[in-house]
């Protein structure tokens, strides 16, 4: 579904990702751990391009991302390629970045209408059922200003499913919020993972990532340091620099 | 205080020459607006281009205005337009042609502003489902920065309303225009200065209050 080789991306001389090689396959929940600056959100961005990478590949369903492949050297992509490819890809952000300026279930309508073309009449049809999904069936009309935390981001990823998206991207998604309202949230993201949908989520709650993850990746300083299943990984990592950040946040 | 002896009841019978004067200021004012509107909205929006070539010339553009004073730019397109591009235009479309350039410059700079007040995350999410830059301006960007914009649009009226003033220079039947020539007939300028300034203040306050609303409309709501 997804692969990637030899990524690569740095800012000047501040290398932020260094050859990682990974491959996600469907039906897979692949959890992101790390400390903070290790890259993980930013290769997270590089999955869907909303963060060009320089070096390396990342393929989508075996469509090169980002970039248009040519015999001489790369050239980015046009930007309905990668739009195209975007769409089918839905993402979560840590804060929420639902349109302010739109209702709850204008927000959902949005992409779908606007990117897809889609008939509003049926596409409402299908965010009715998705607030139903994620327990806002009552706050189609409301304001993300006036919602909590916790249910600006249920919104946020059931404007995500409704562009019926291949691969969910969470990049930290419960890091914005109060602690009483991590439950809500990850509860529909381990729903998601139980129904097949495949995904990728970098995430600081352990506990979930060992839950919910069919392989967990940690990372350090920009590149992979190791991964494996959750069993493997928070139980008897290889790794030294995974057994200390574990022990770090695991007590 | 000198014992100087108003006479303001004198002014009452020319009034049609301050109501002619108001409607040429109110329509170079408007006009101007549109036209300042017309530029500058685009120019805003391709200040942020990607693209240097596109960048470069727009920012020509509003450099050069912001950094030259309004009565040269009038004057240089009164008599420079008609020789380089053999364009004659009658004096009031000149000041109309005149300050639109003029209010573009700063309506690109609002735009601007608008637009980088907007949170970055918003444009991330209209990527993140699959829009284009284009229709995630229209639809997400835009539509958020405009409310931003209109309390600094408001004031920008009101000082193309006060810059219509400088039409007198070029013979333009304005309000200043309309006085000065009063004054040359009945020889009291000081109250018909006077009576101008409450003129223009009647005129131009209620949108420096309107501006002012909505800013606190905006606050309260952030």
């Amino acid at each position: 579904m997804l692969s990637v080789k030899h990524l690569s991306k740095s800012y000047g001389n501040l290398v932020i990702l260094k050859d990682i090689s990974v491959e996600i396959g469907a039906n897979e929940v692949v959890a992101v751990i790390g400390p903070s600056g290790s890259g993980k959100s930013t290769l997270l961005k590089c999955l869907n391009f909303l963060e060009p990478y320089d070096g390396g590949e990342v393929r989508f369903e075996g469509t090169l991302v980002g970039y248009r492949e040519h015999s001489a050297g790369k050239h980015l992509a046009k930007e309905k390629v990668t739009n195209l490819l975007r769409a089918r890809i839905g993402m979560v952000f840590q804060n929420f970045n639902l349109f302010p300026h739109m209702s709850v279930i204008e927000n959902l309508l949005e992409g779908p209408v606007q990117v897809l073309g889609e008939n509003r009449a049926e596409v409402e049809h299908r965010a009715q059922a998705l607030l139903l999904k994620v327990g806002l069936q009552d706050k189609a009309h409301a304001r993300p200003s006036t919602l909590s935390g916790g249910q600006q981001q249920r919104a946020a990823i059931a404007r995500a499913l409704a562009m019926r998206p291949r691969l969910m991207l969470f990049d930290e998604p419960t890091s914005a919020l109060d602690p009483e309202l991590v439950g809500e949230v990850l509860s529909i993201i381990a729903q998601l993972a139980t129904e097949g949908m495949p995904m990728v989520i970098v995430t600081h709650e352990m506990s979930f990532a060992r839950e919910v993850a069919s392989r967990v990746i940690f990372m350090e300083g920009g590149e992979i340091v190791e991964e494996g299943p959750p069993e493997k990984i928070f139980r008897q990592p290889d790794n030294l620099r995974t057994q200390q950040f574990l022990s770090r946040v695991l007590h | 205080m000198s014992s100087y002896e108003w006479q303001f009841t004198i002014l009452f019978q020319y009034w049609p020459i301050f109501l002619r004067g108001a409607l040429t200021t109110l329509e170079i004012t408007f006009a101007a607006t549109a036209l300042g509107l017309l530029i500058g909205l685009p120019v805003g929006v391709l200040r942020q281009a990607r693209s240097r070539w596109v960048r470069l010339p727009v920012s020509v553009y509003v450099e050069s205005i912001r950094a030259t004073p309004a009565l040269v730019q009038i004057v240089w397109i009164y008599y420079c337009f008609p020789i380089l591009f053999g364009l004659q235009m009658s004096a009031e479309v000149t000041m109309i042609v005149a300050l639109g350039i003029h209010t573009g410059a700063y309506v690109a700079e609002i735009v601007r502003a608008g637009i980088n007040a907007v949170d970055r995350g918003q444009f991330a999410a209209a990527k993140s489902i699959g829009m284009s830059s284009l229709l995630a301006l229209r639809r997400i960007i835009l539509p958020q920065a405009g409310q931003k914009m209109i309390p600094p649009f408001i004031n920008e009226f009101a000082n193309i309303m006060k810059l219509s003033t400088l039409g007198s220079t070029i013979a333009v039947y304005e309000l200043l225009q309309e006085s000065n020539n009063l004054i040359a007939t009945i020889y009291r300028p000081l109250e018909i200065y006077t009576f101008l300034a409450l003129v223009f203040f009647l005129i131009t306050y209620p949108w420096i209050l309107l501006s002012q609303r909505f800013e606190a409309r905006l606050q309260r709501r952030a």
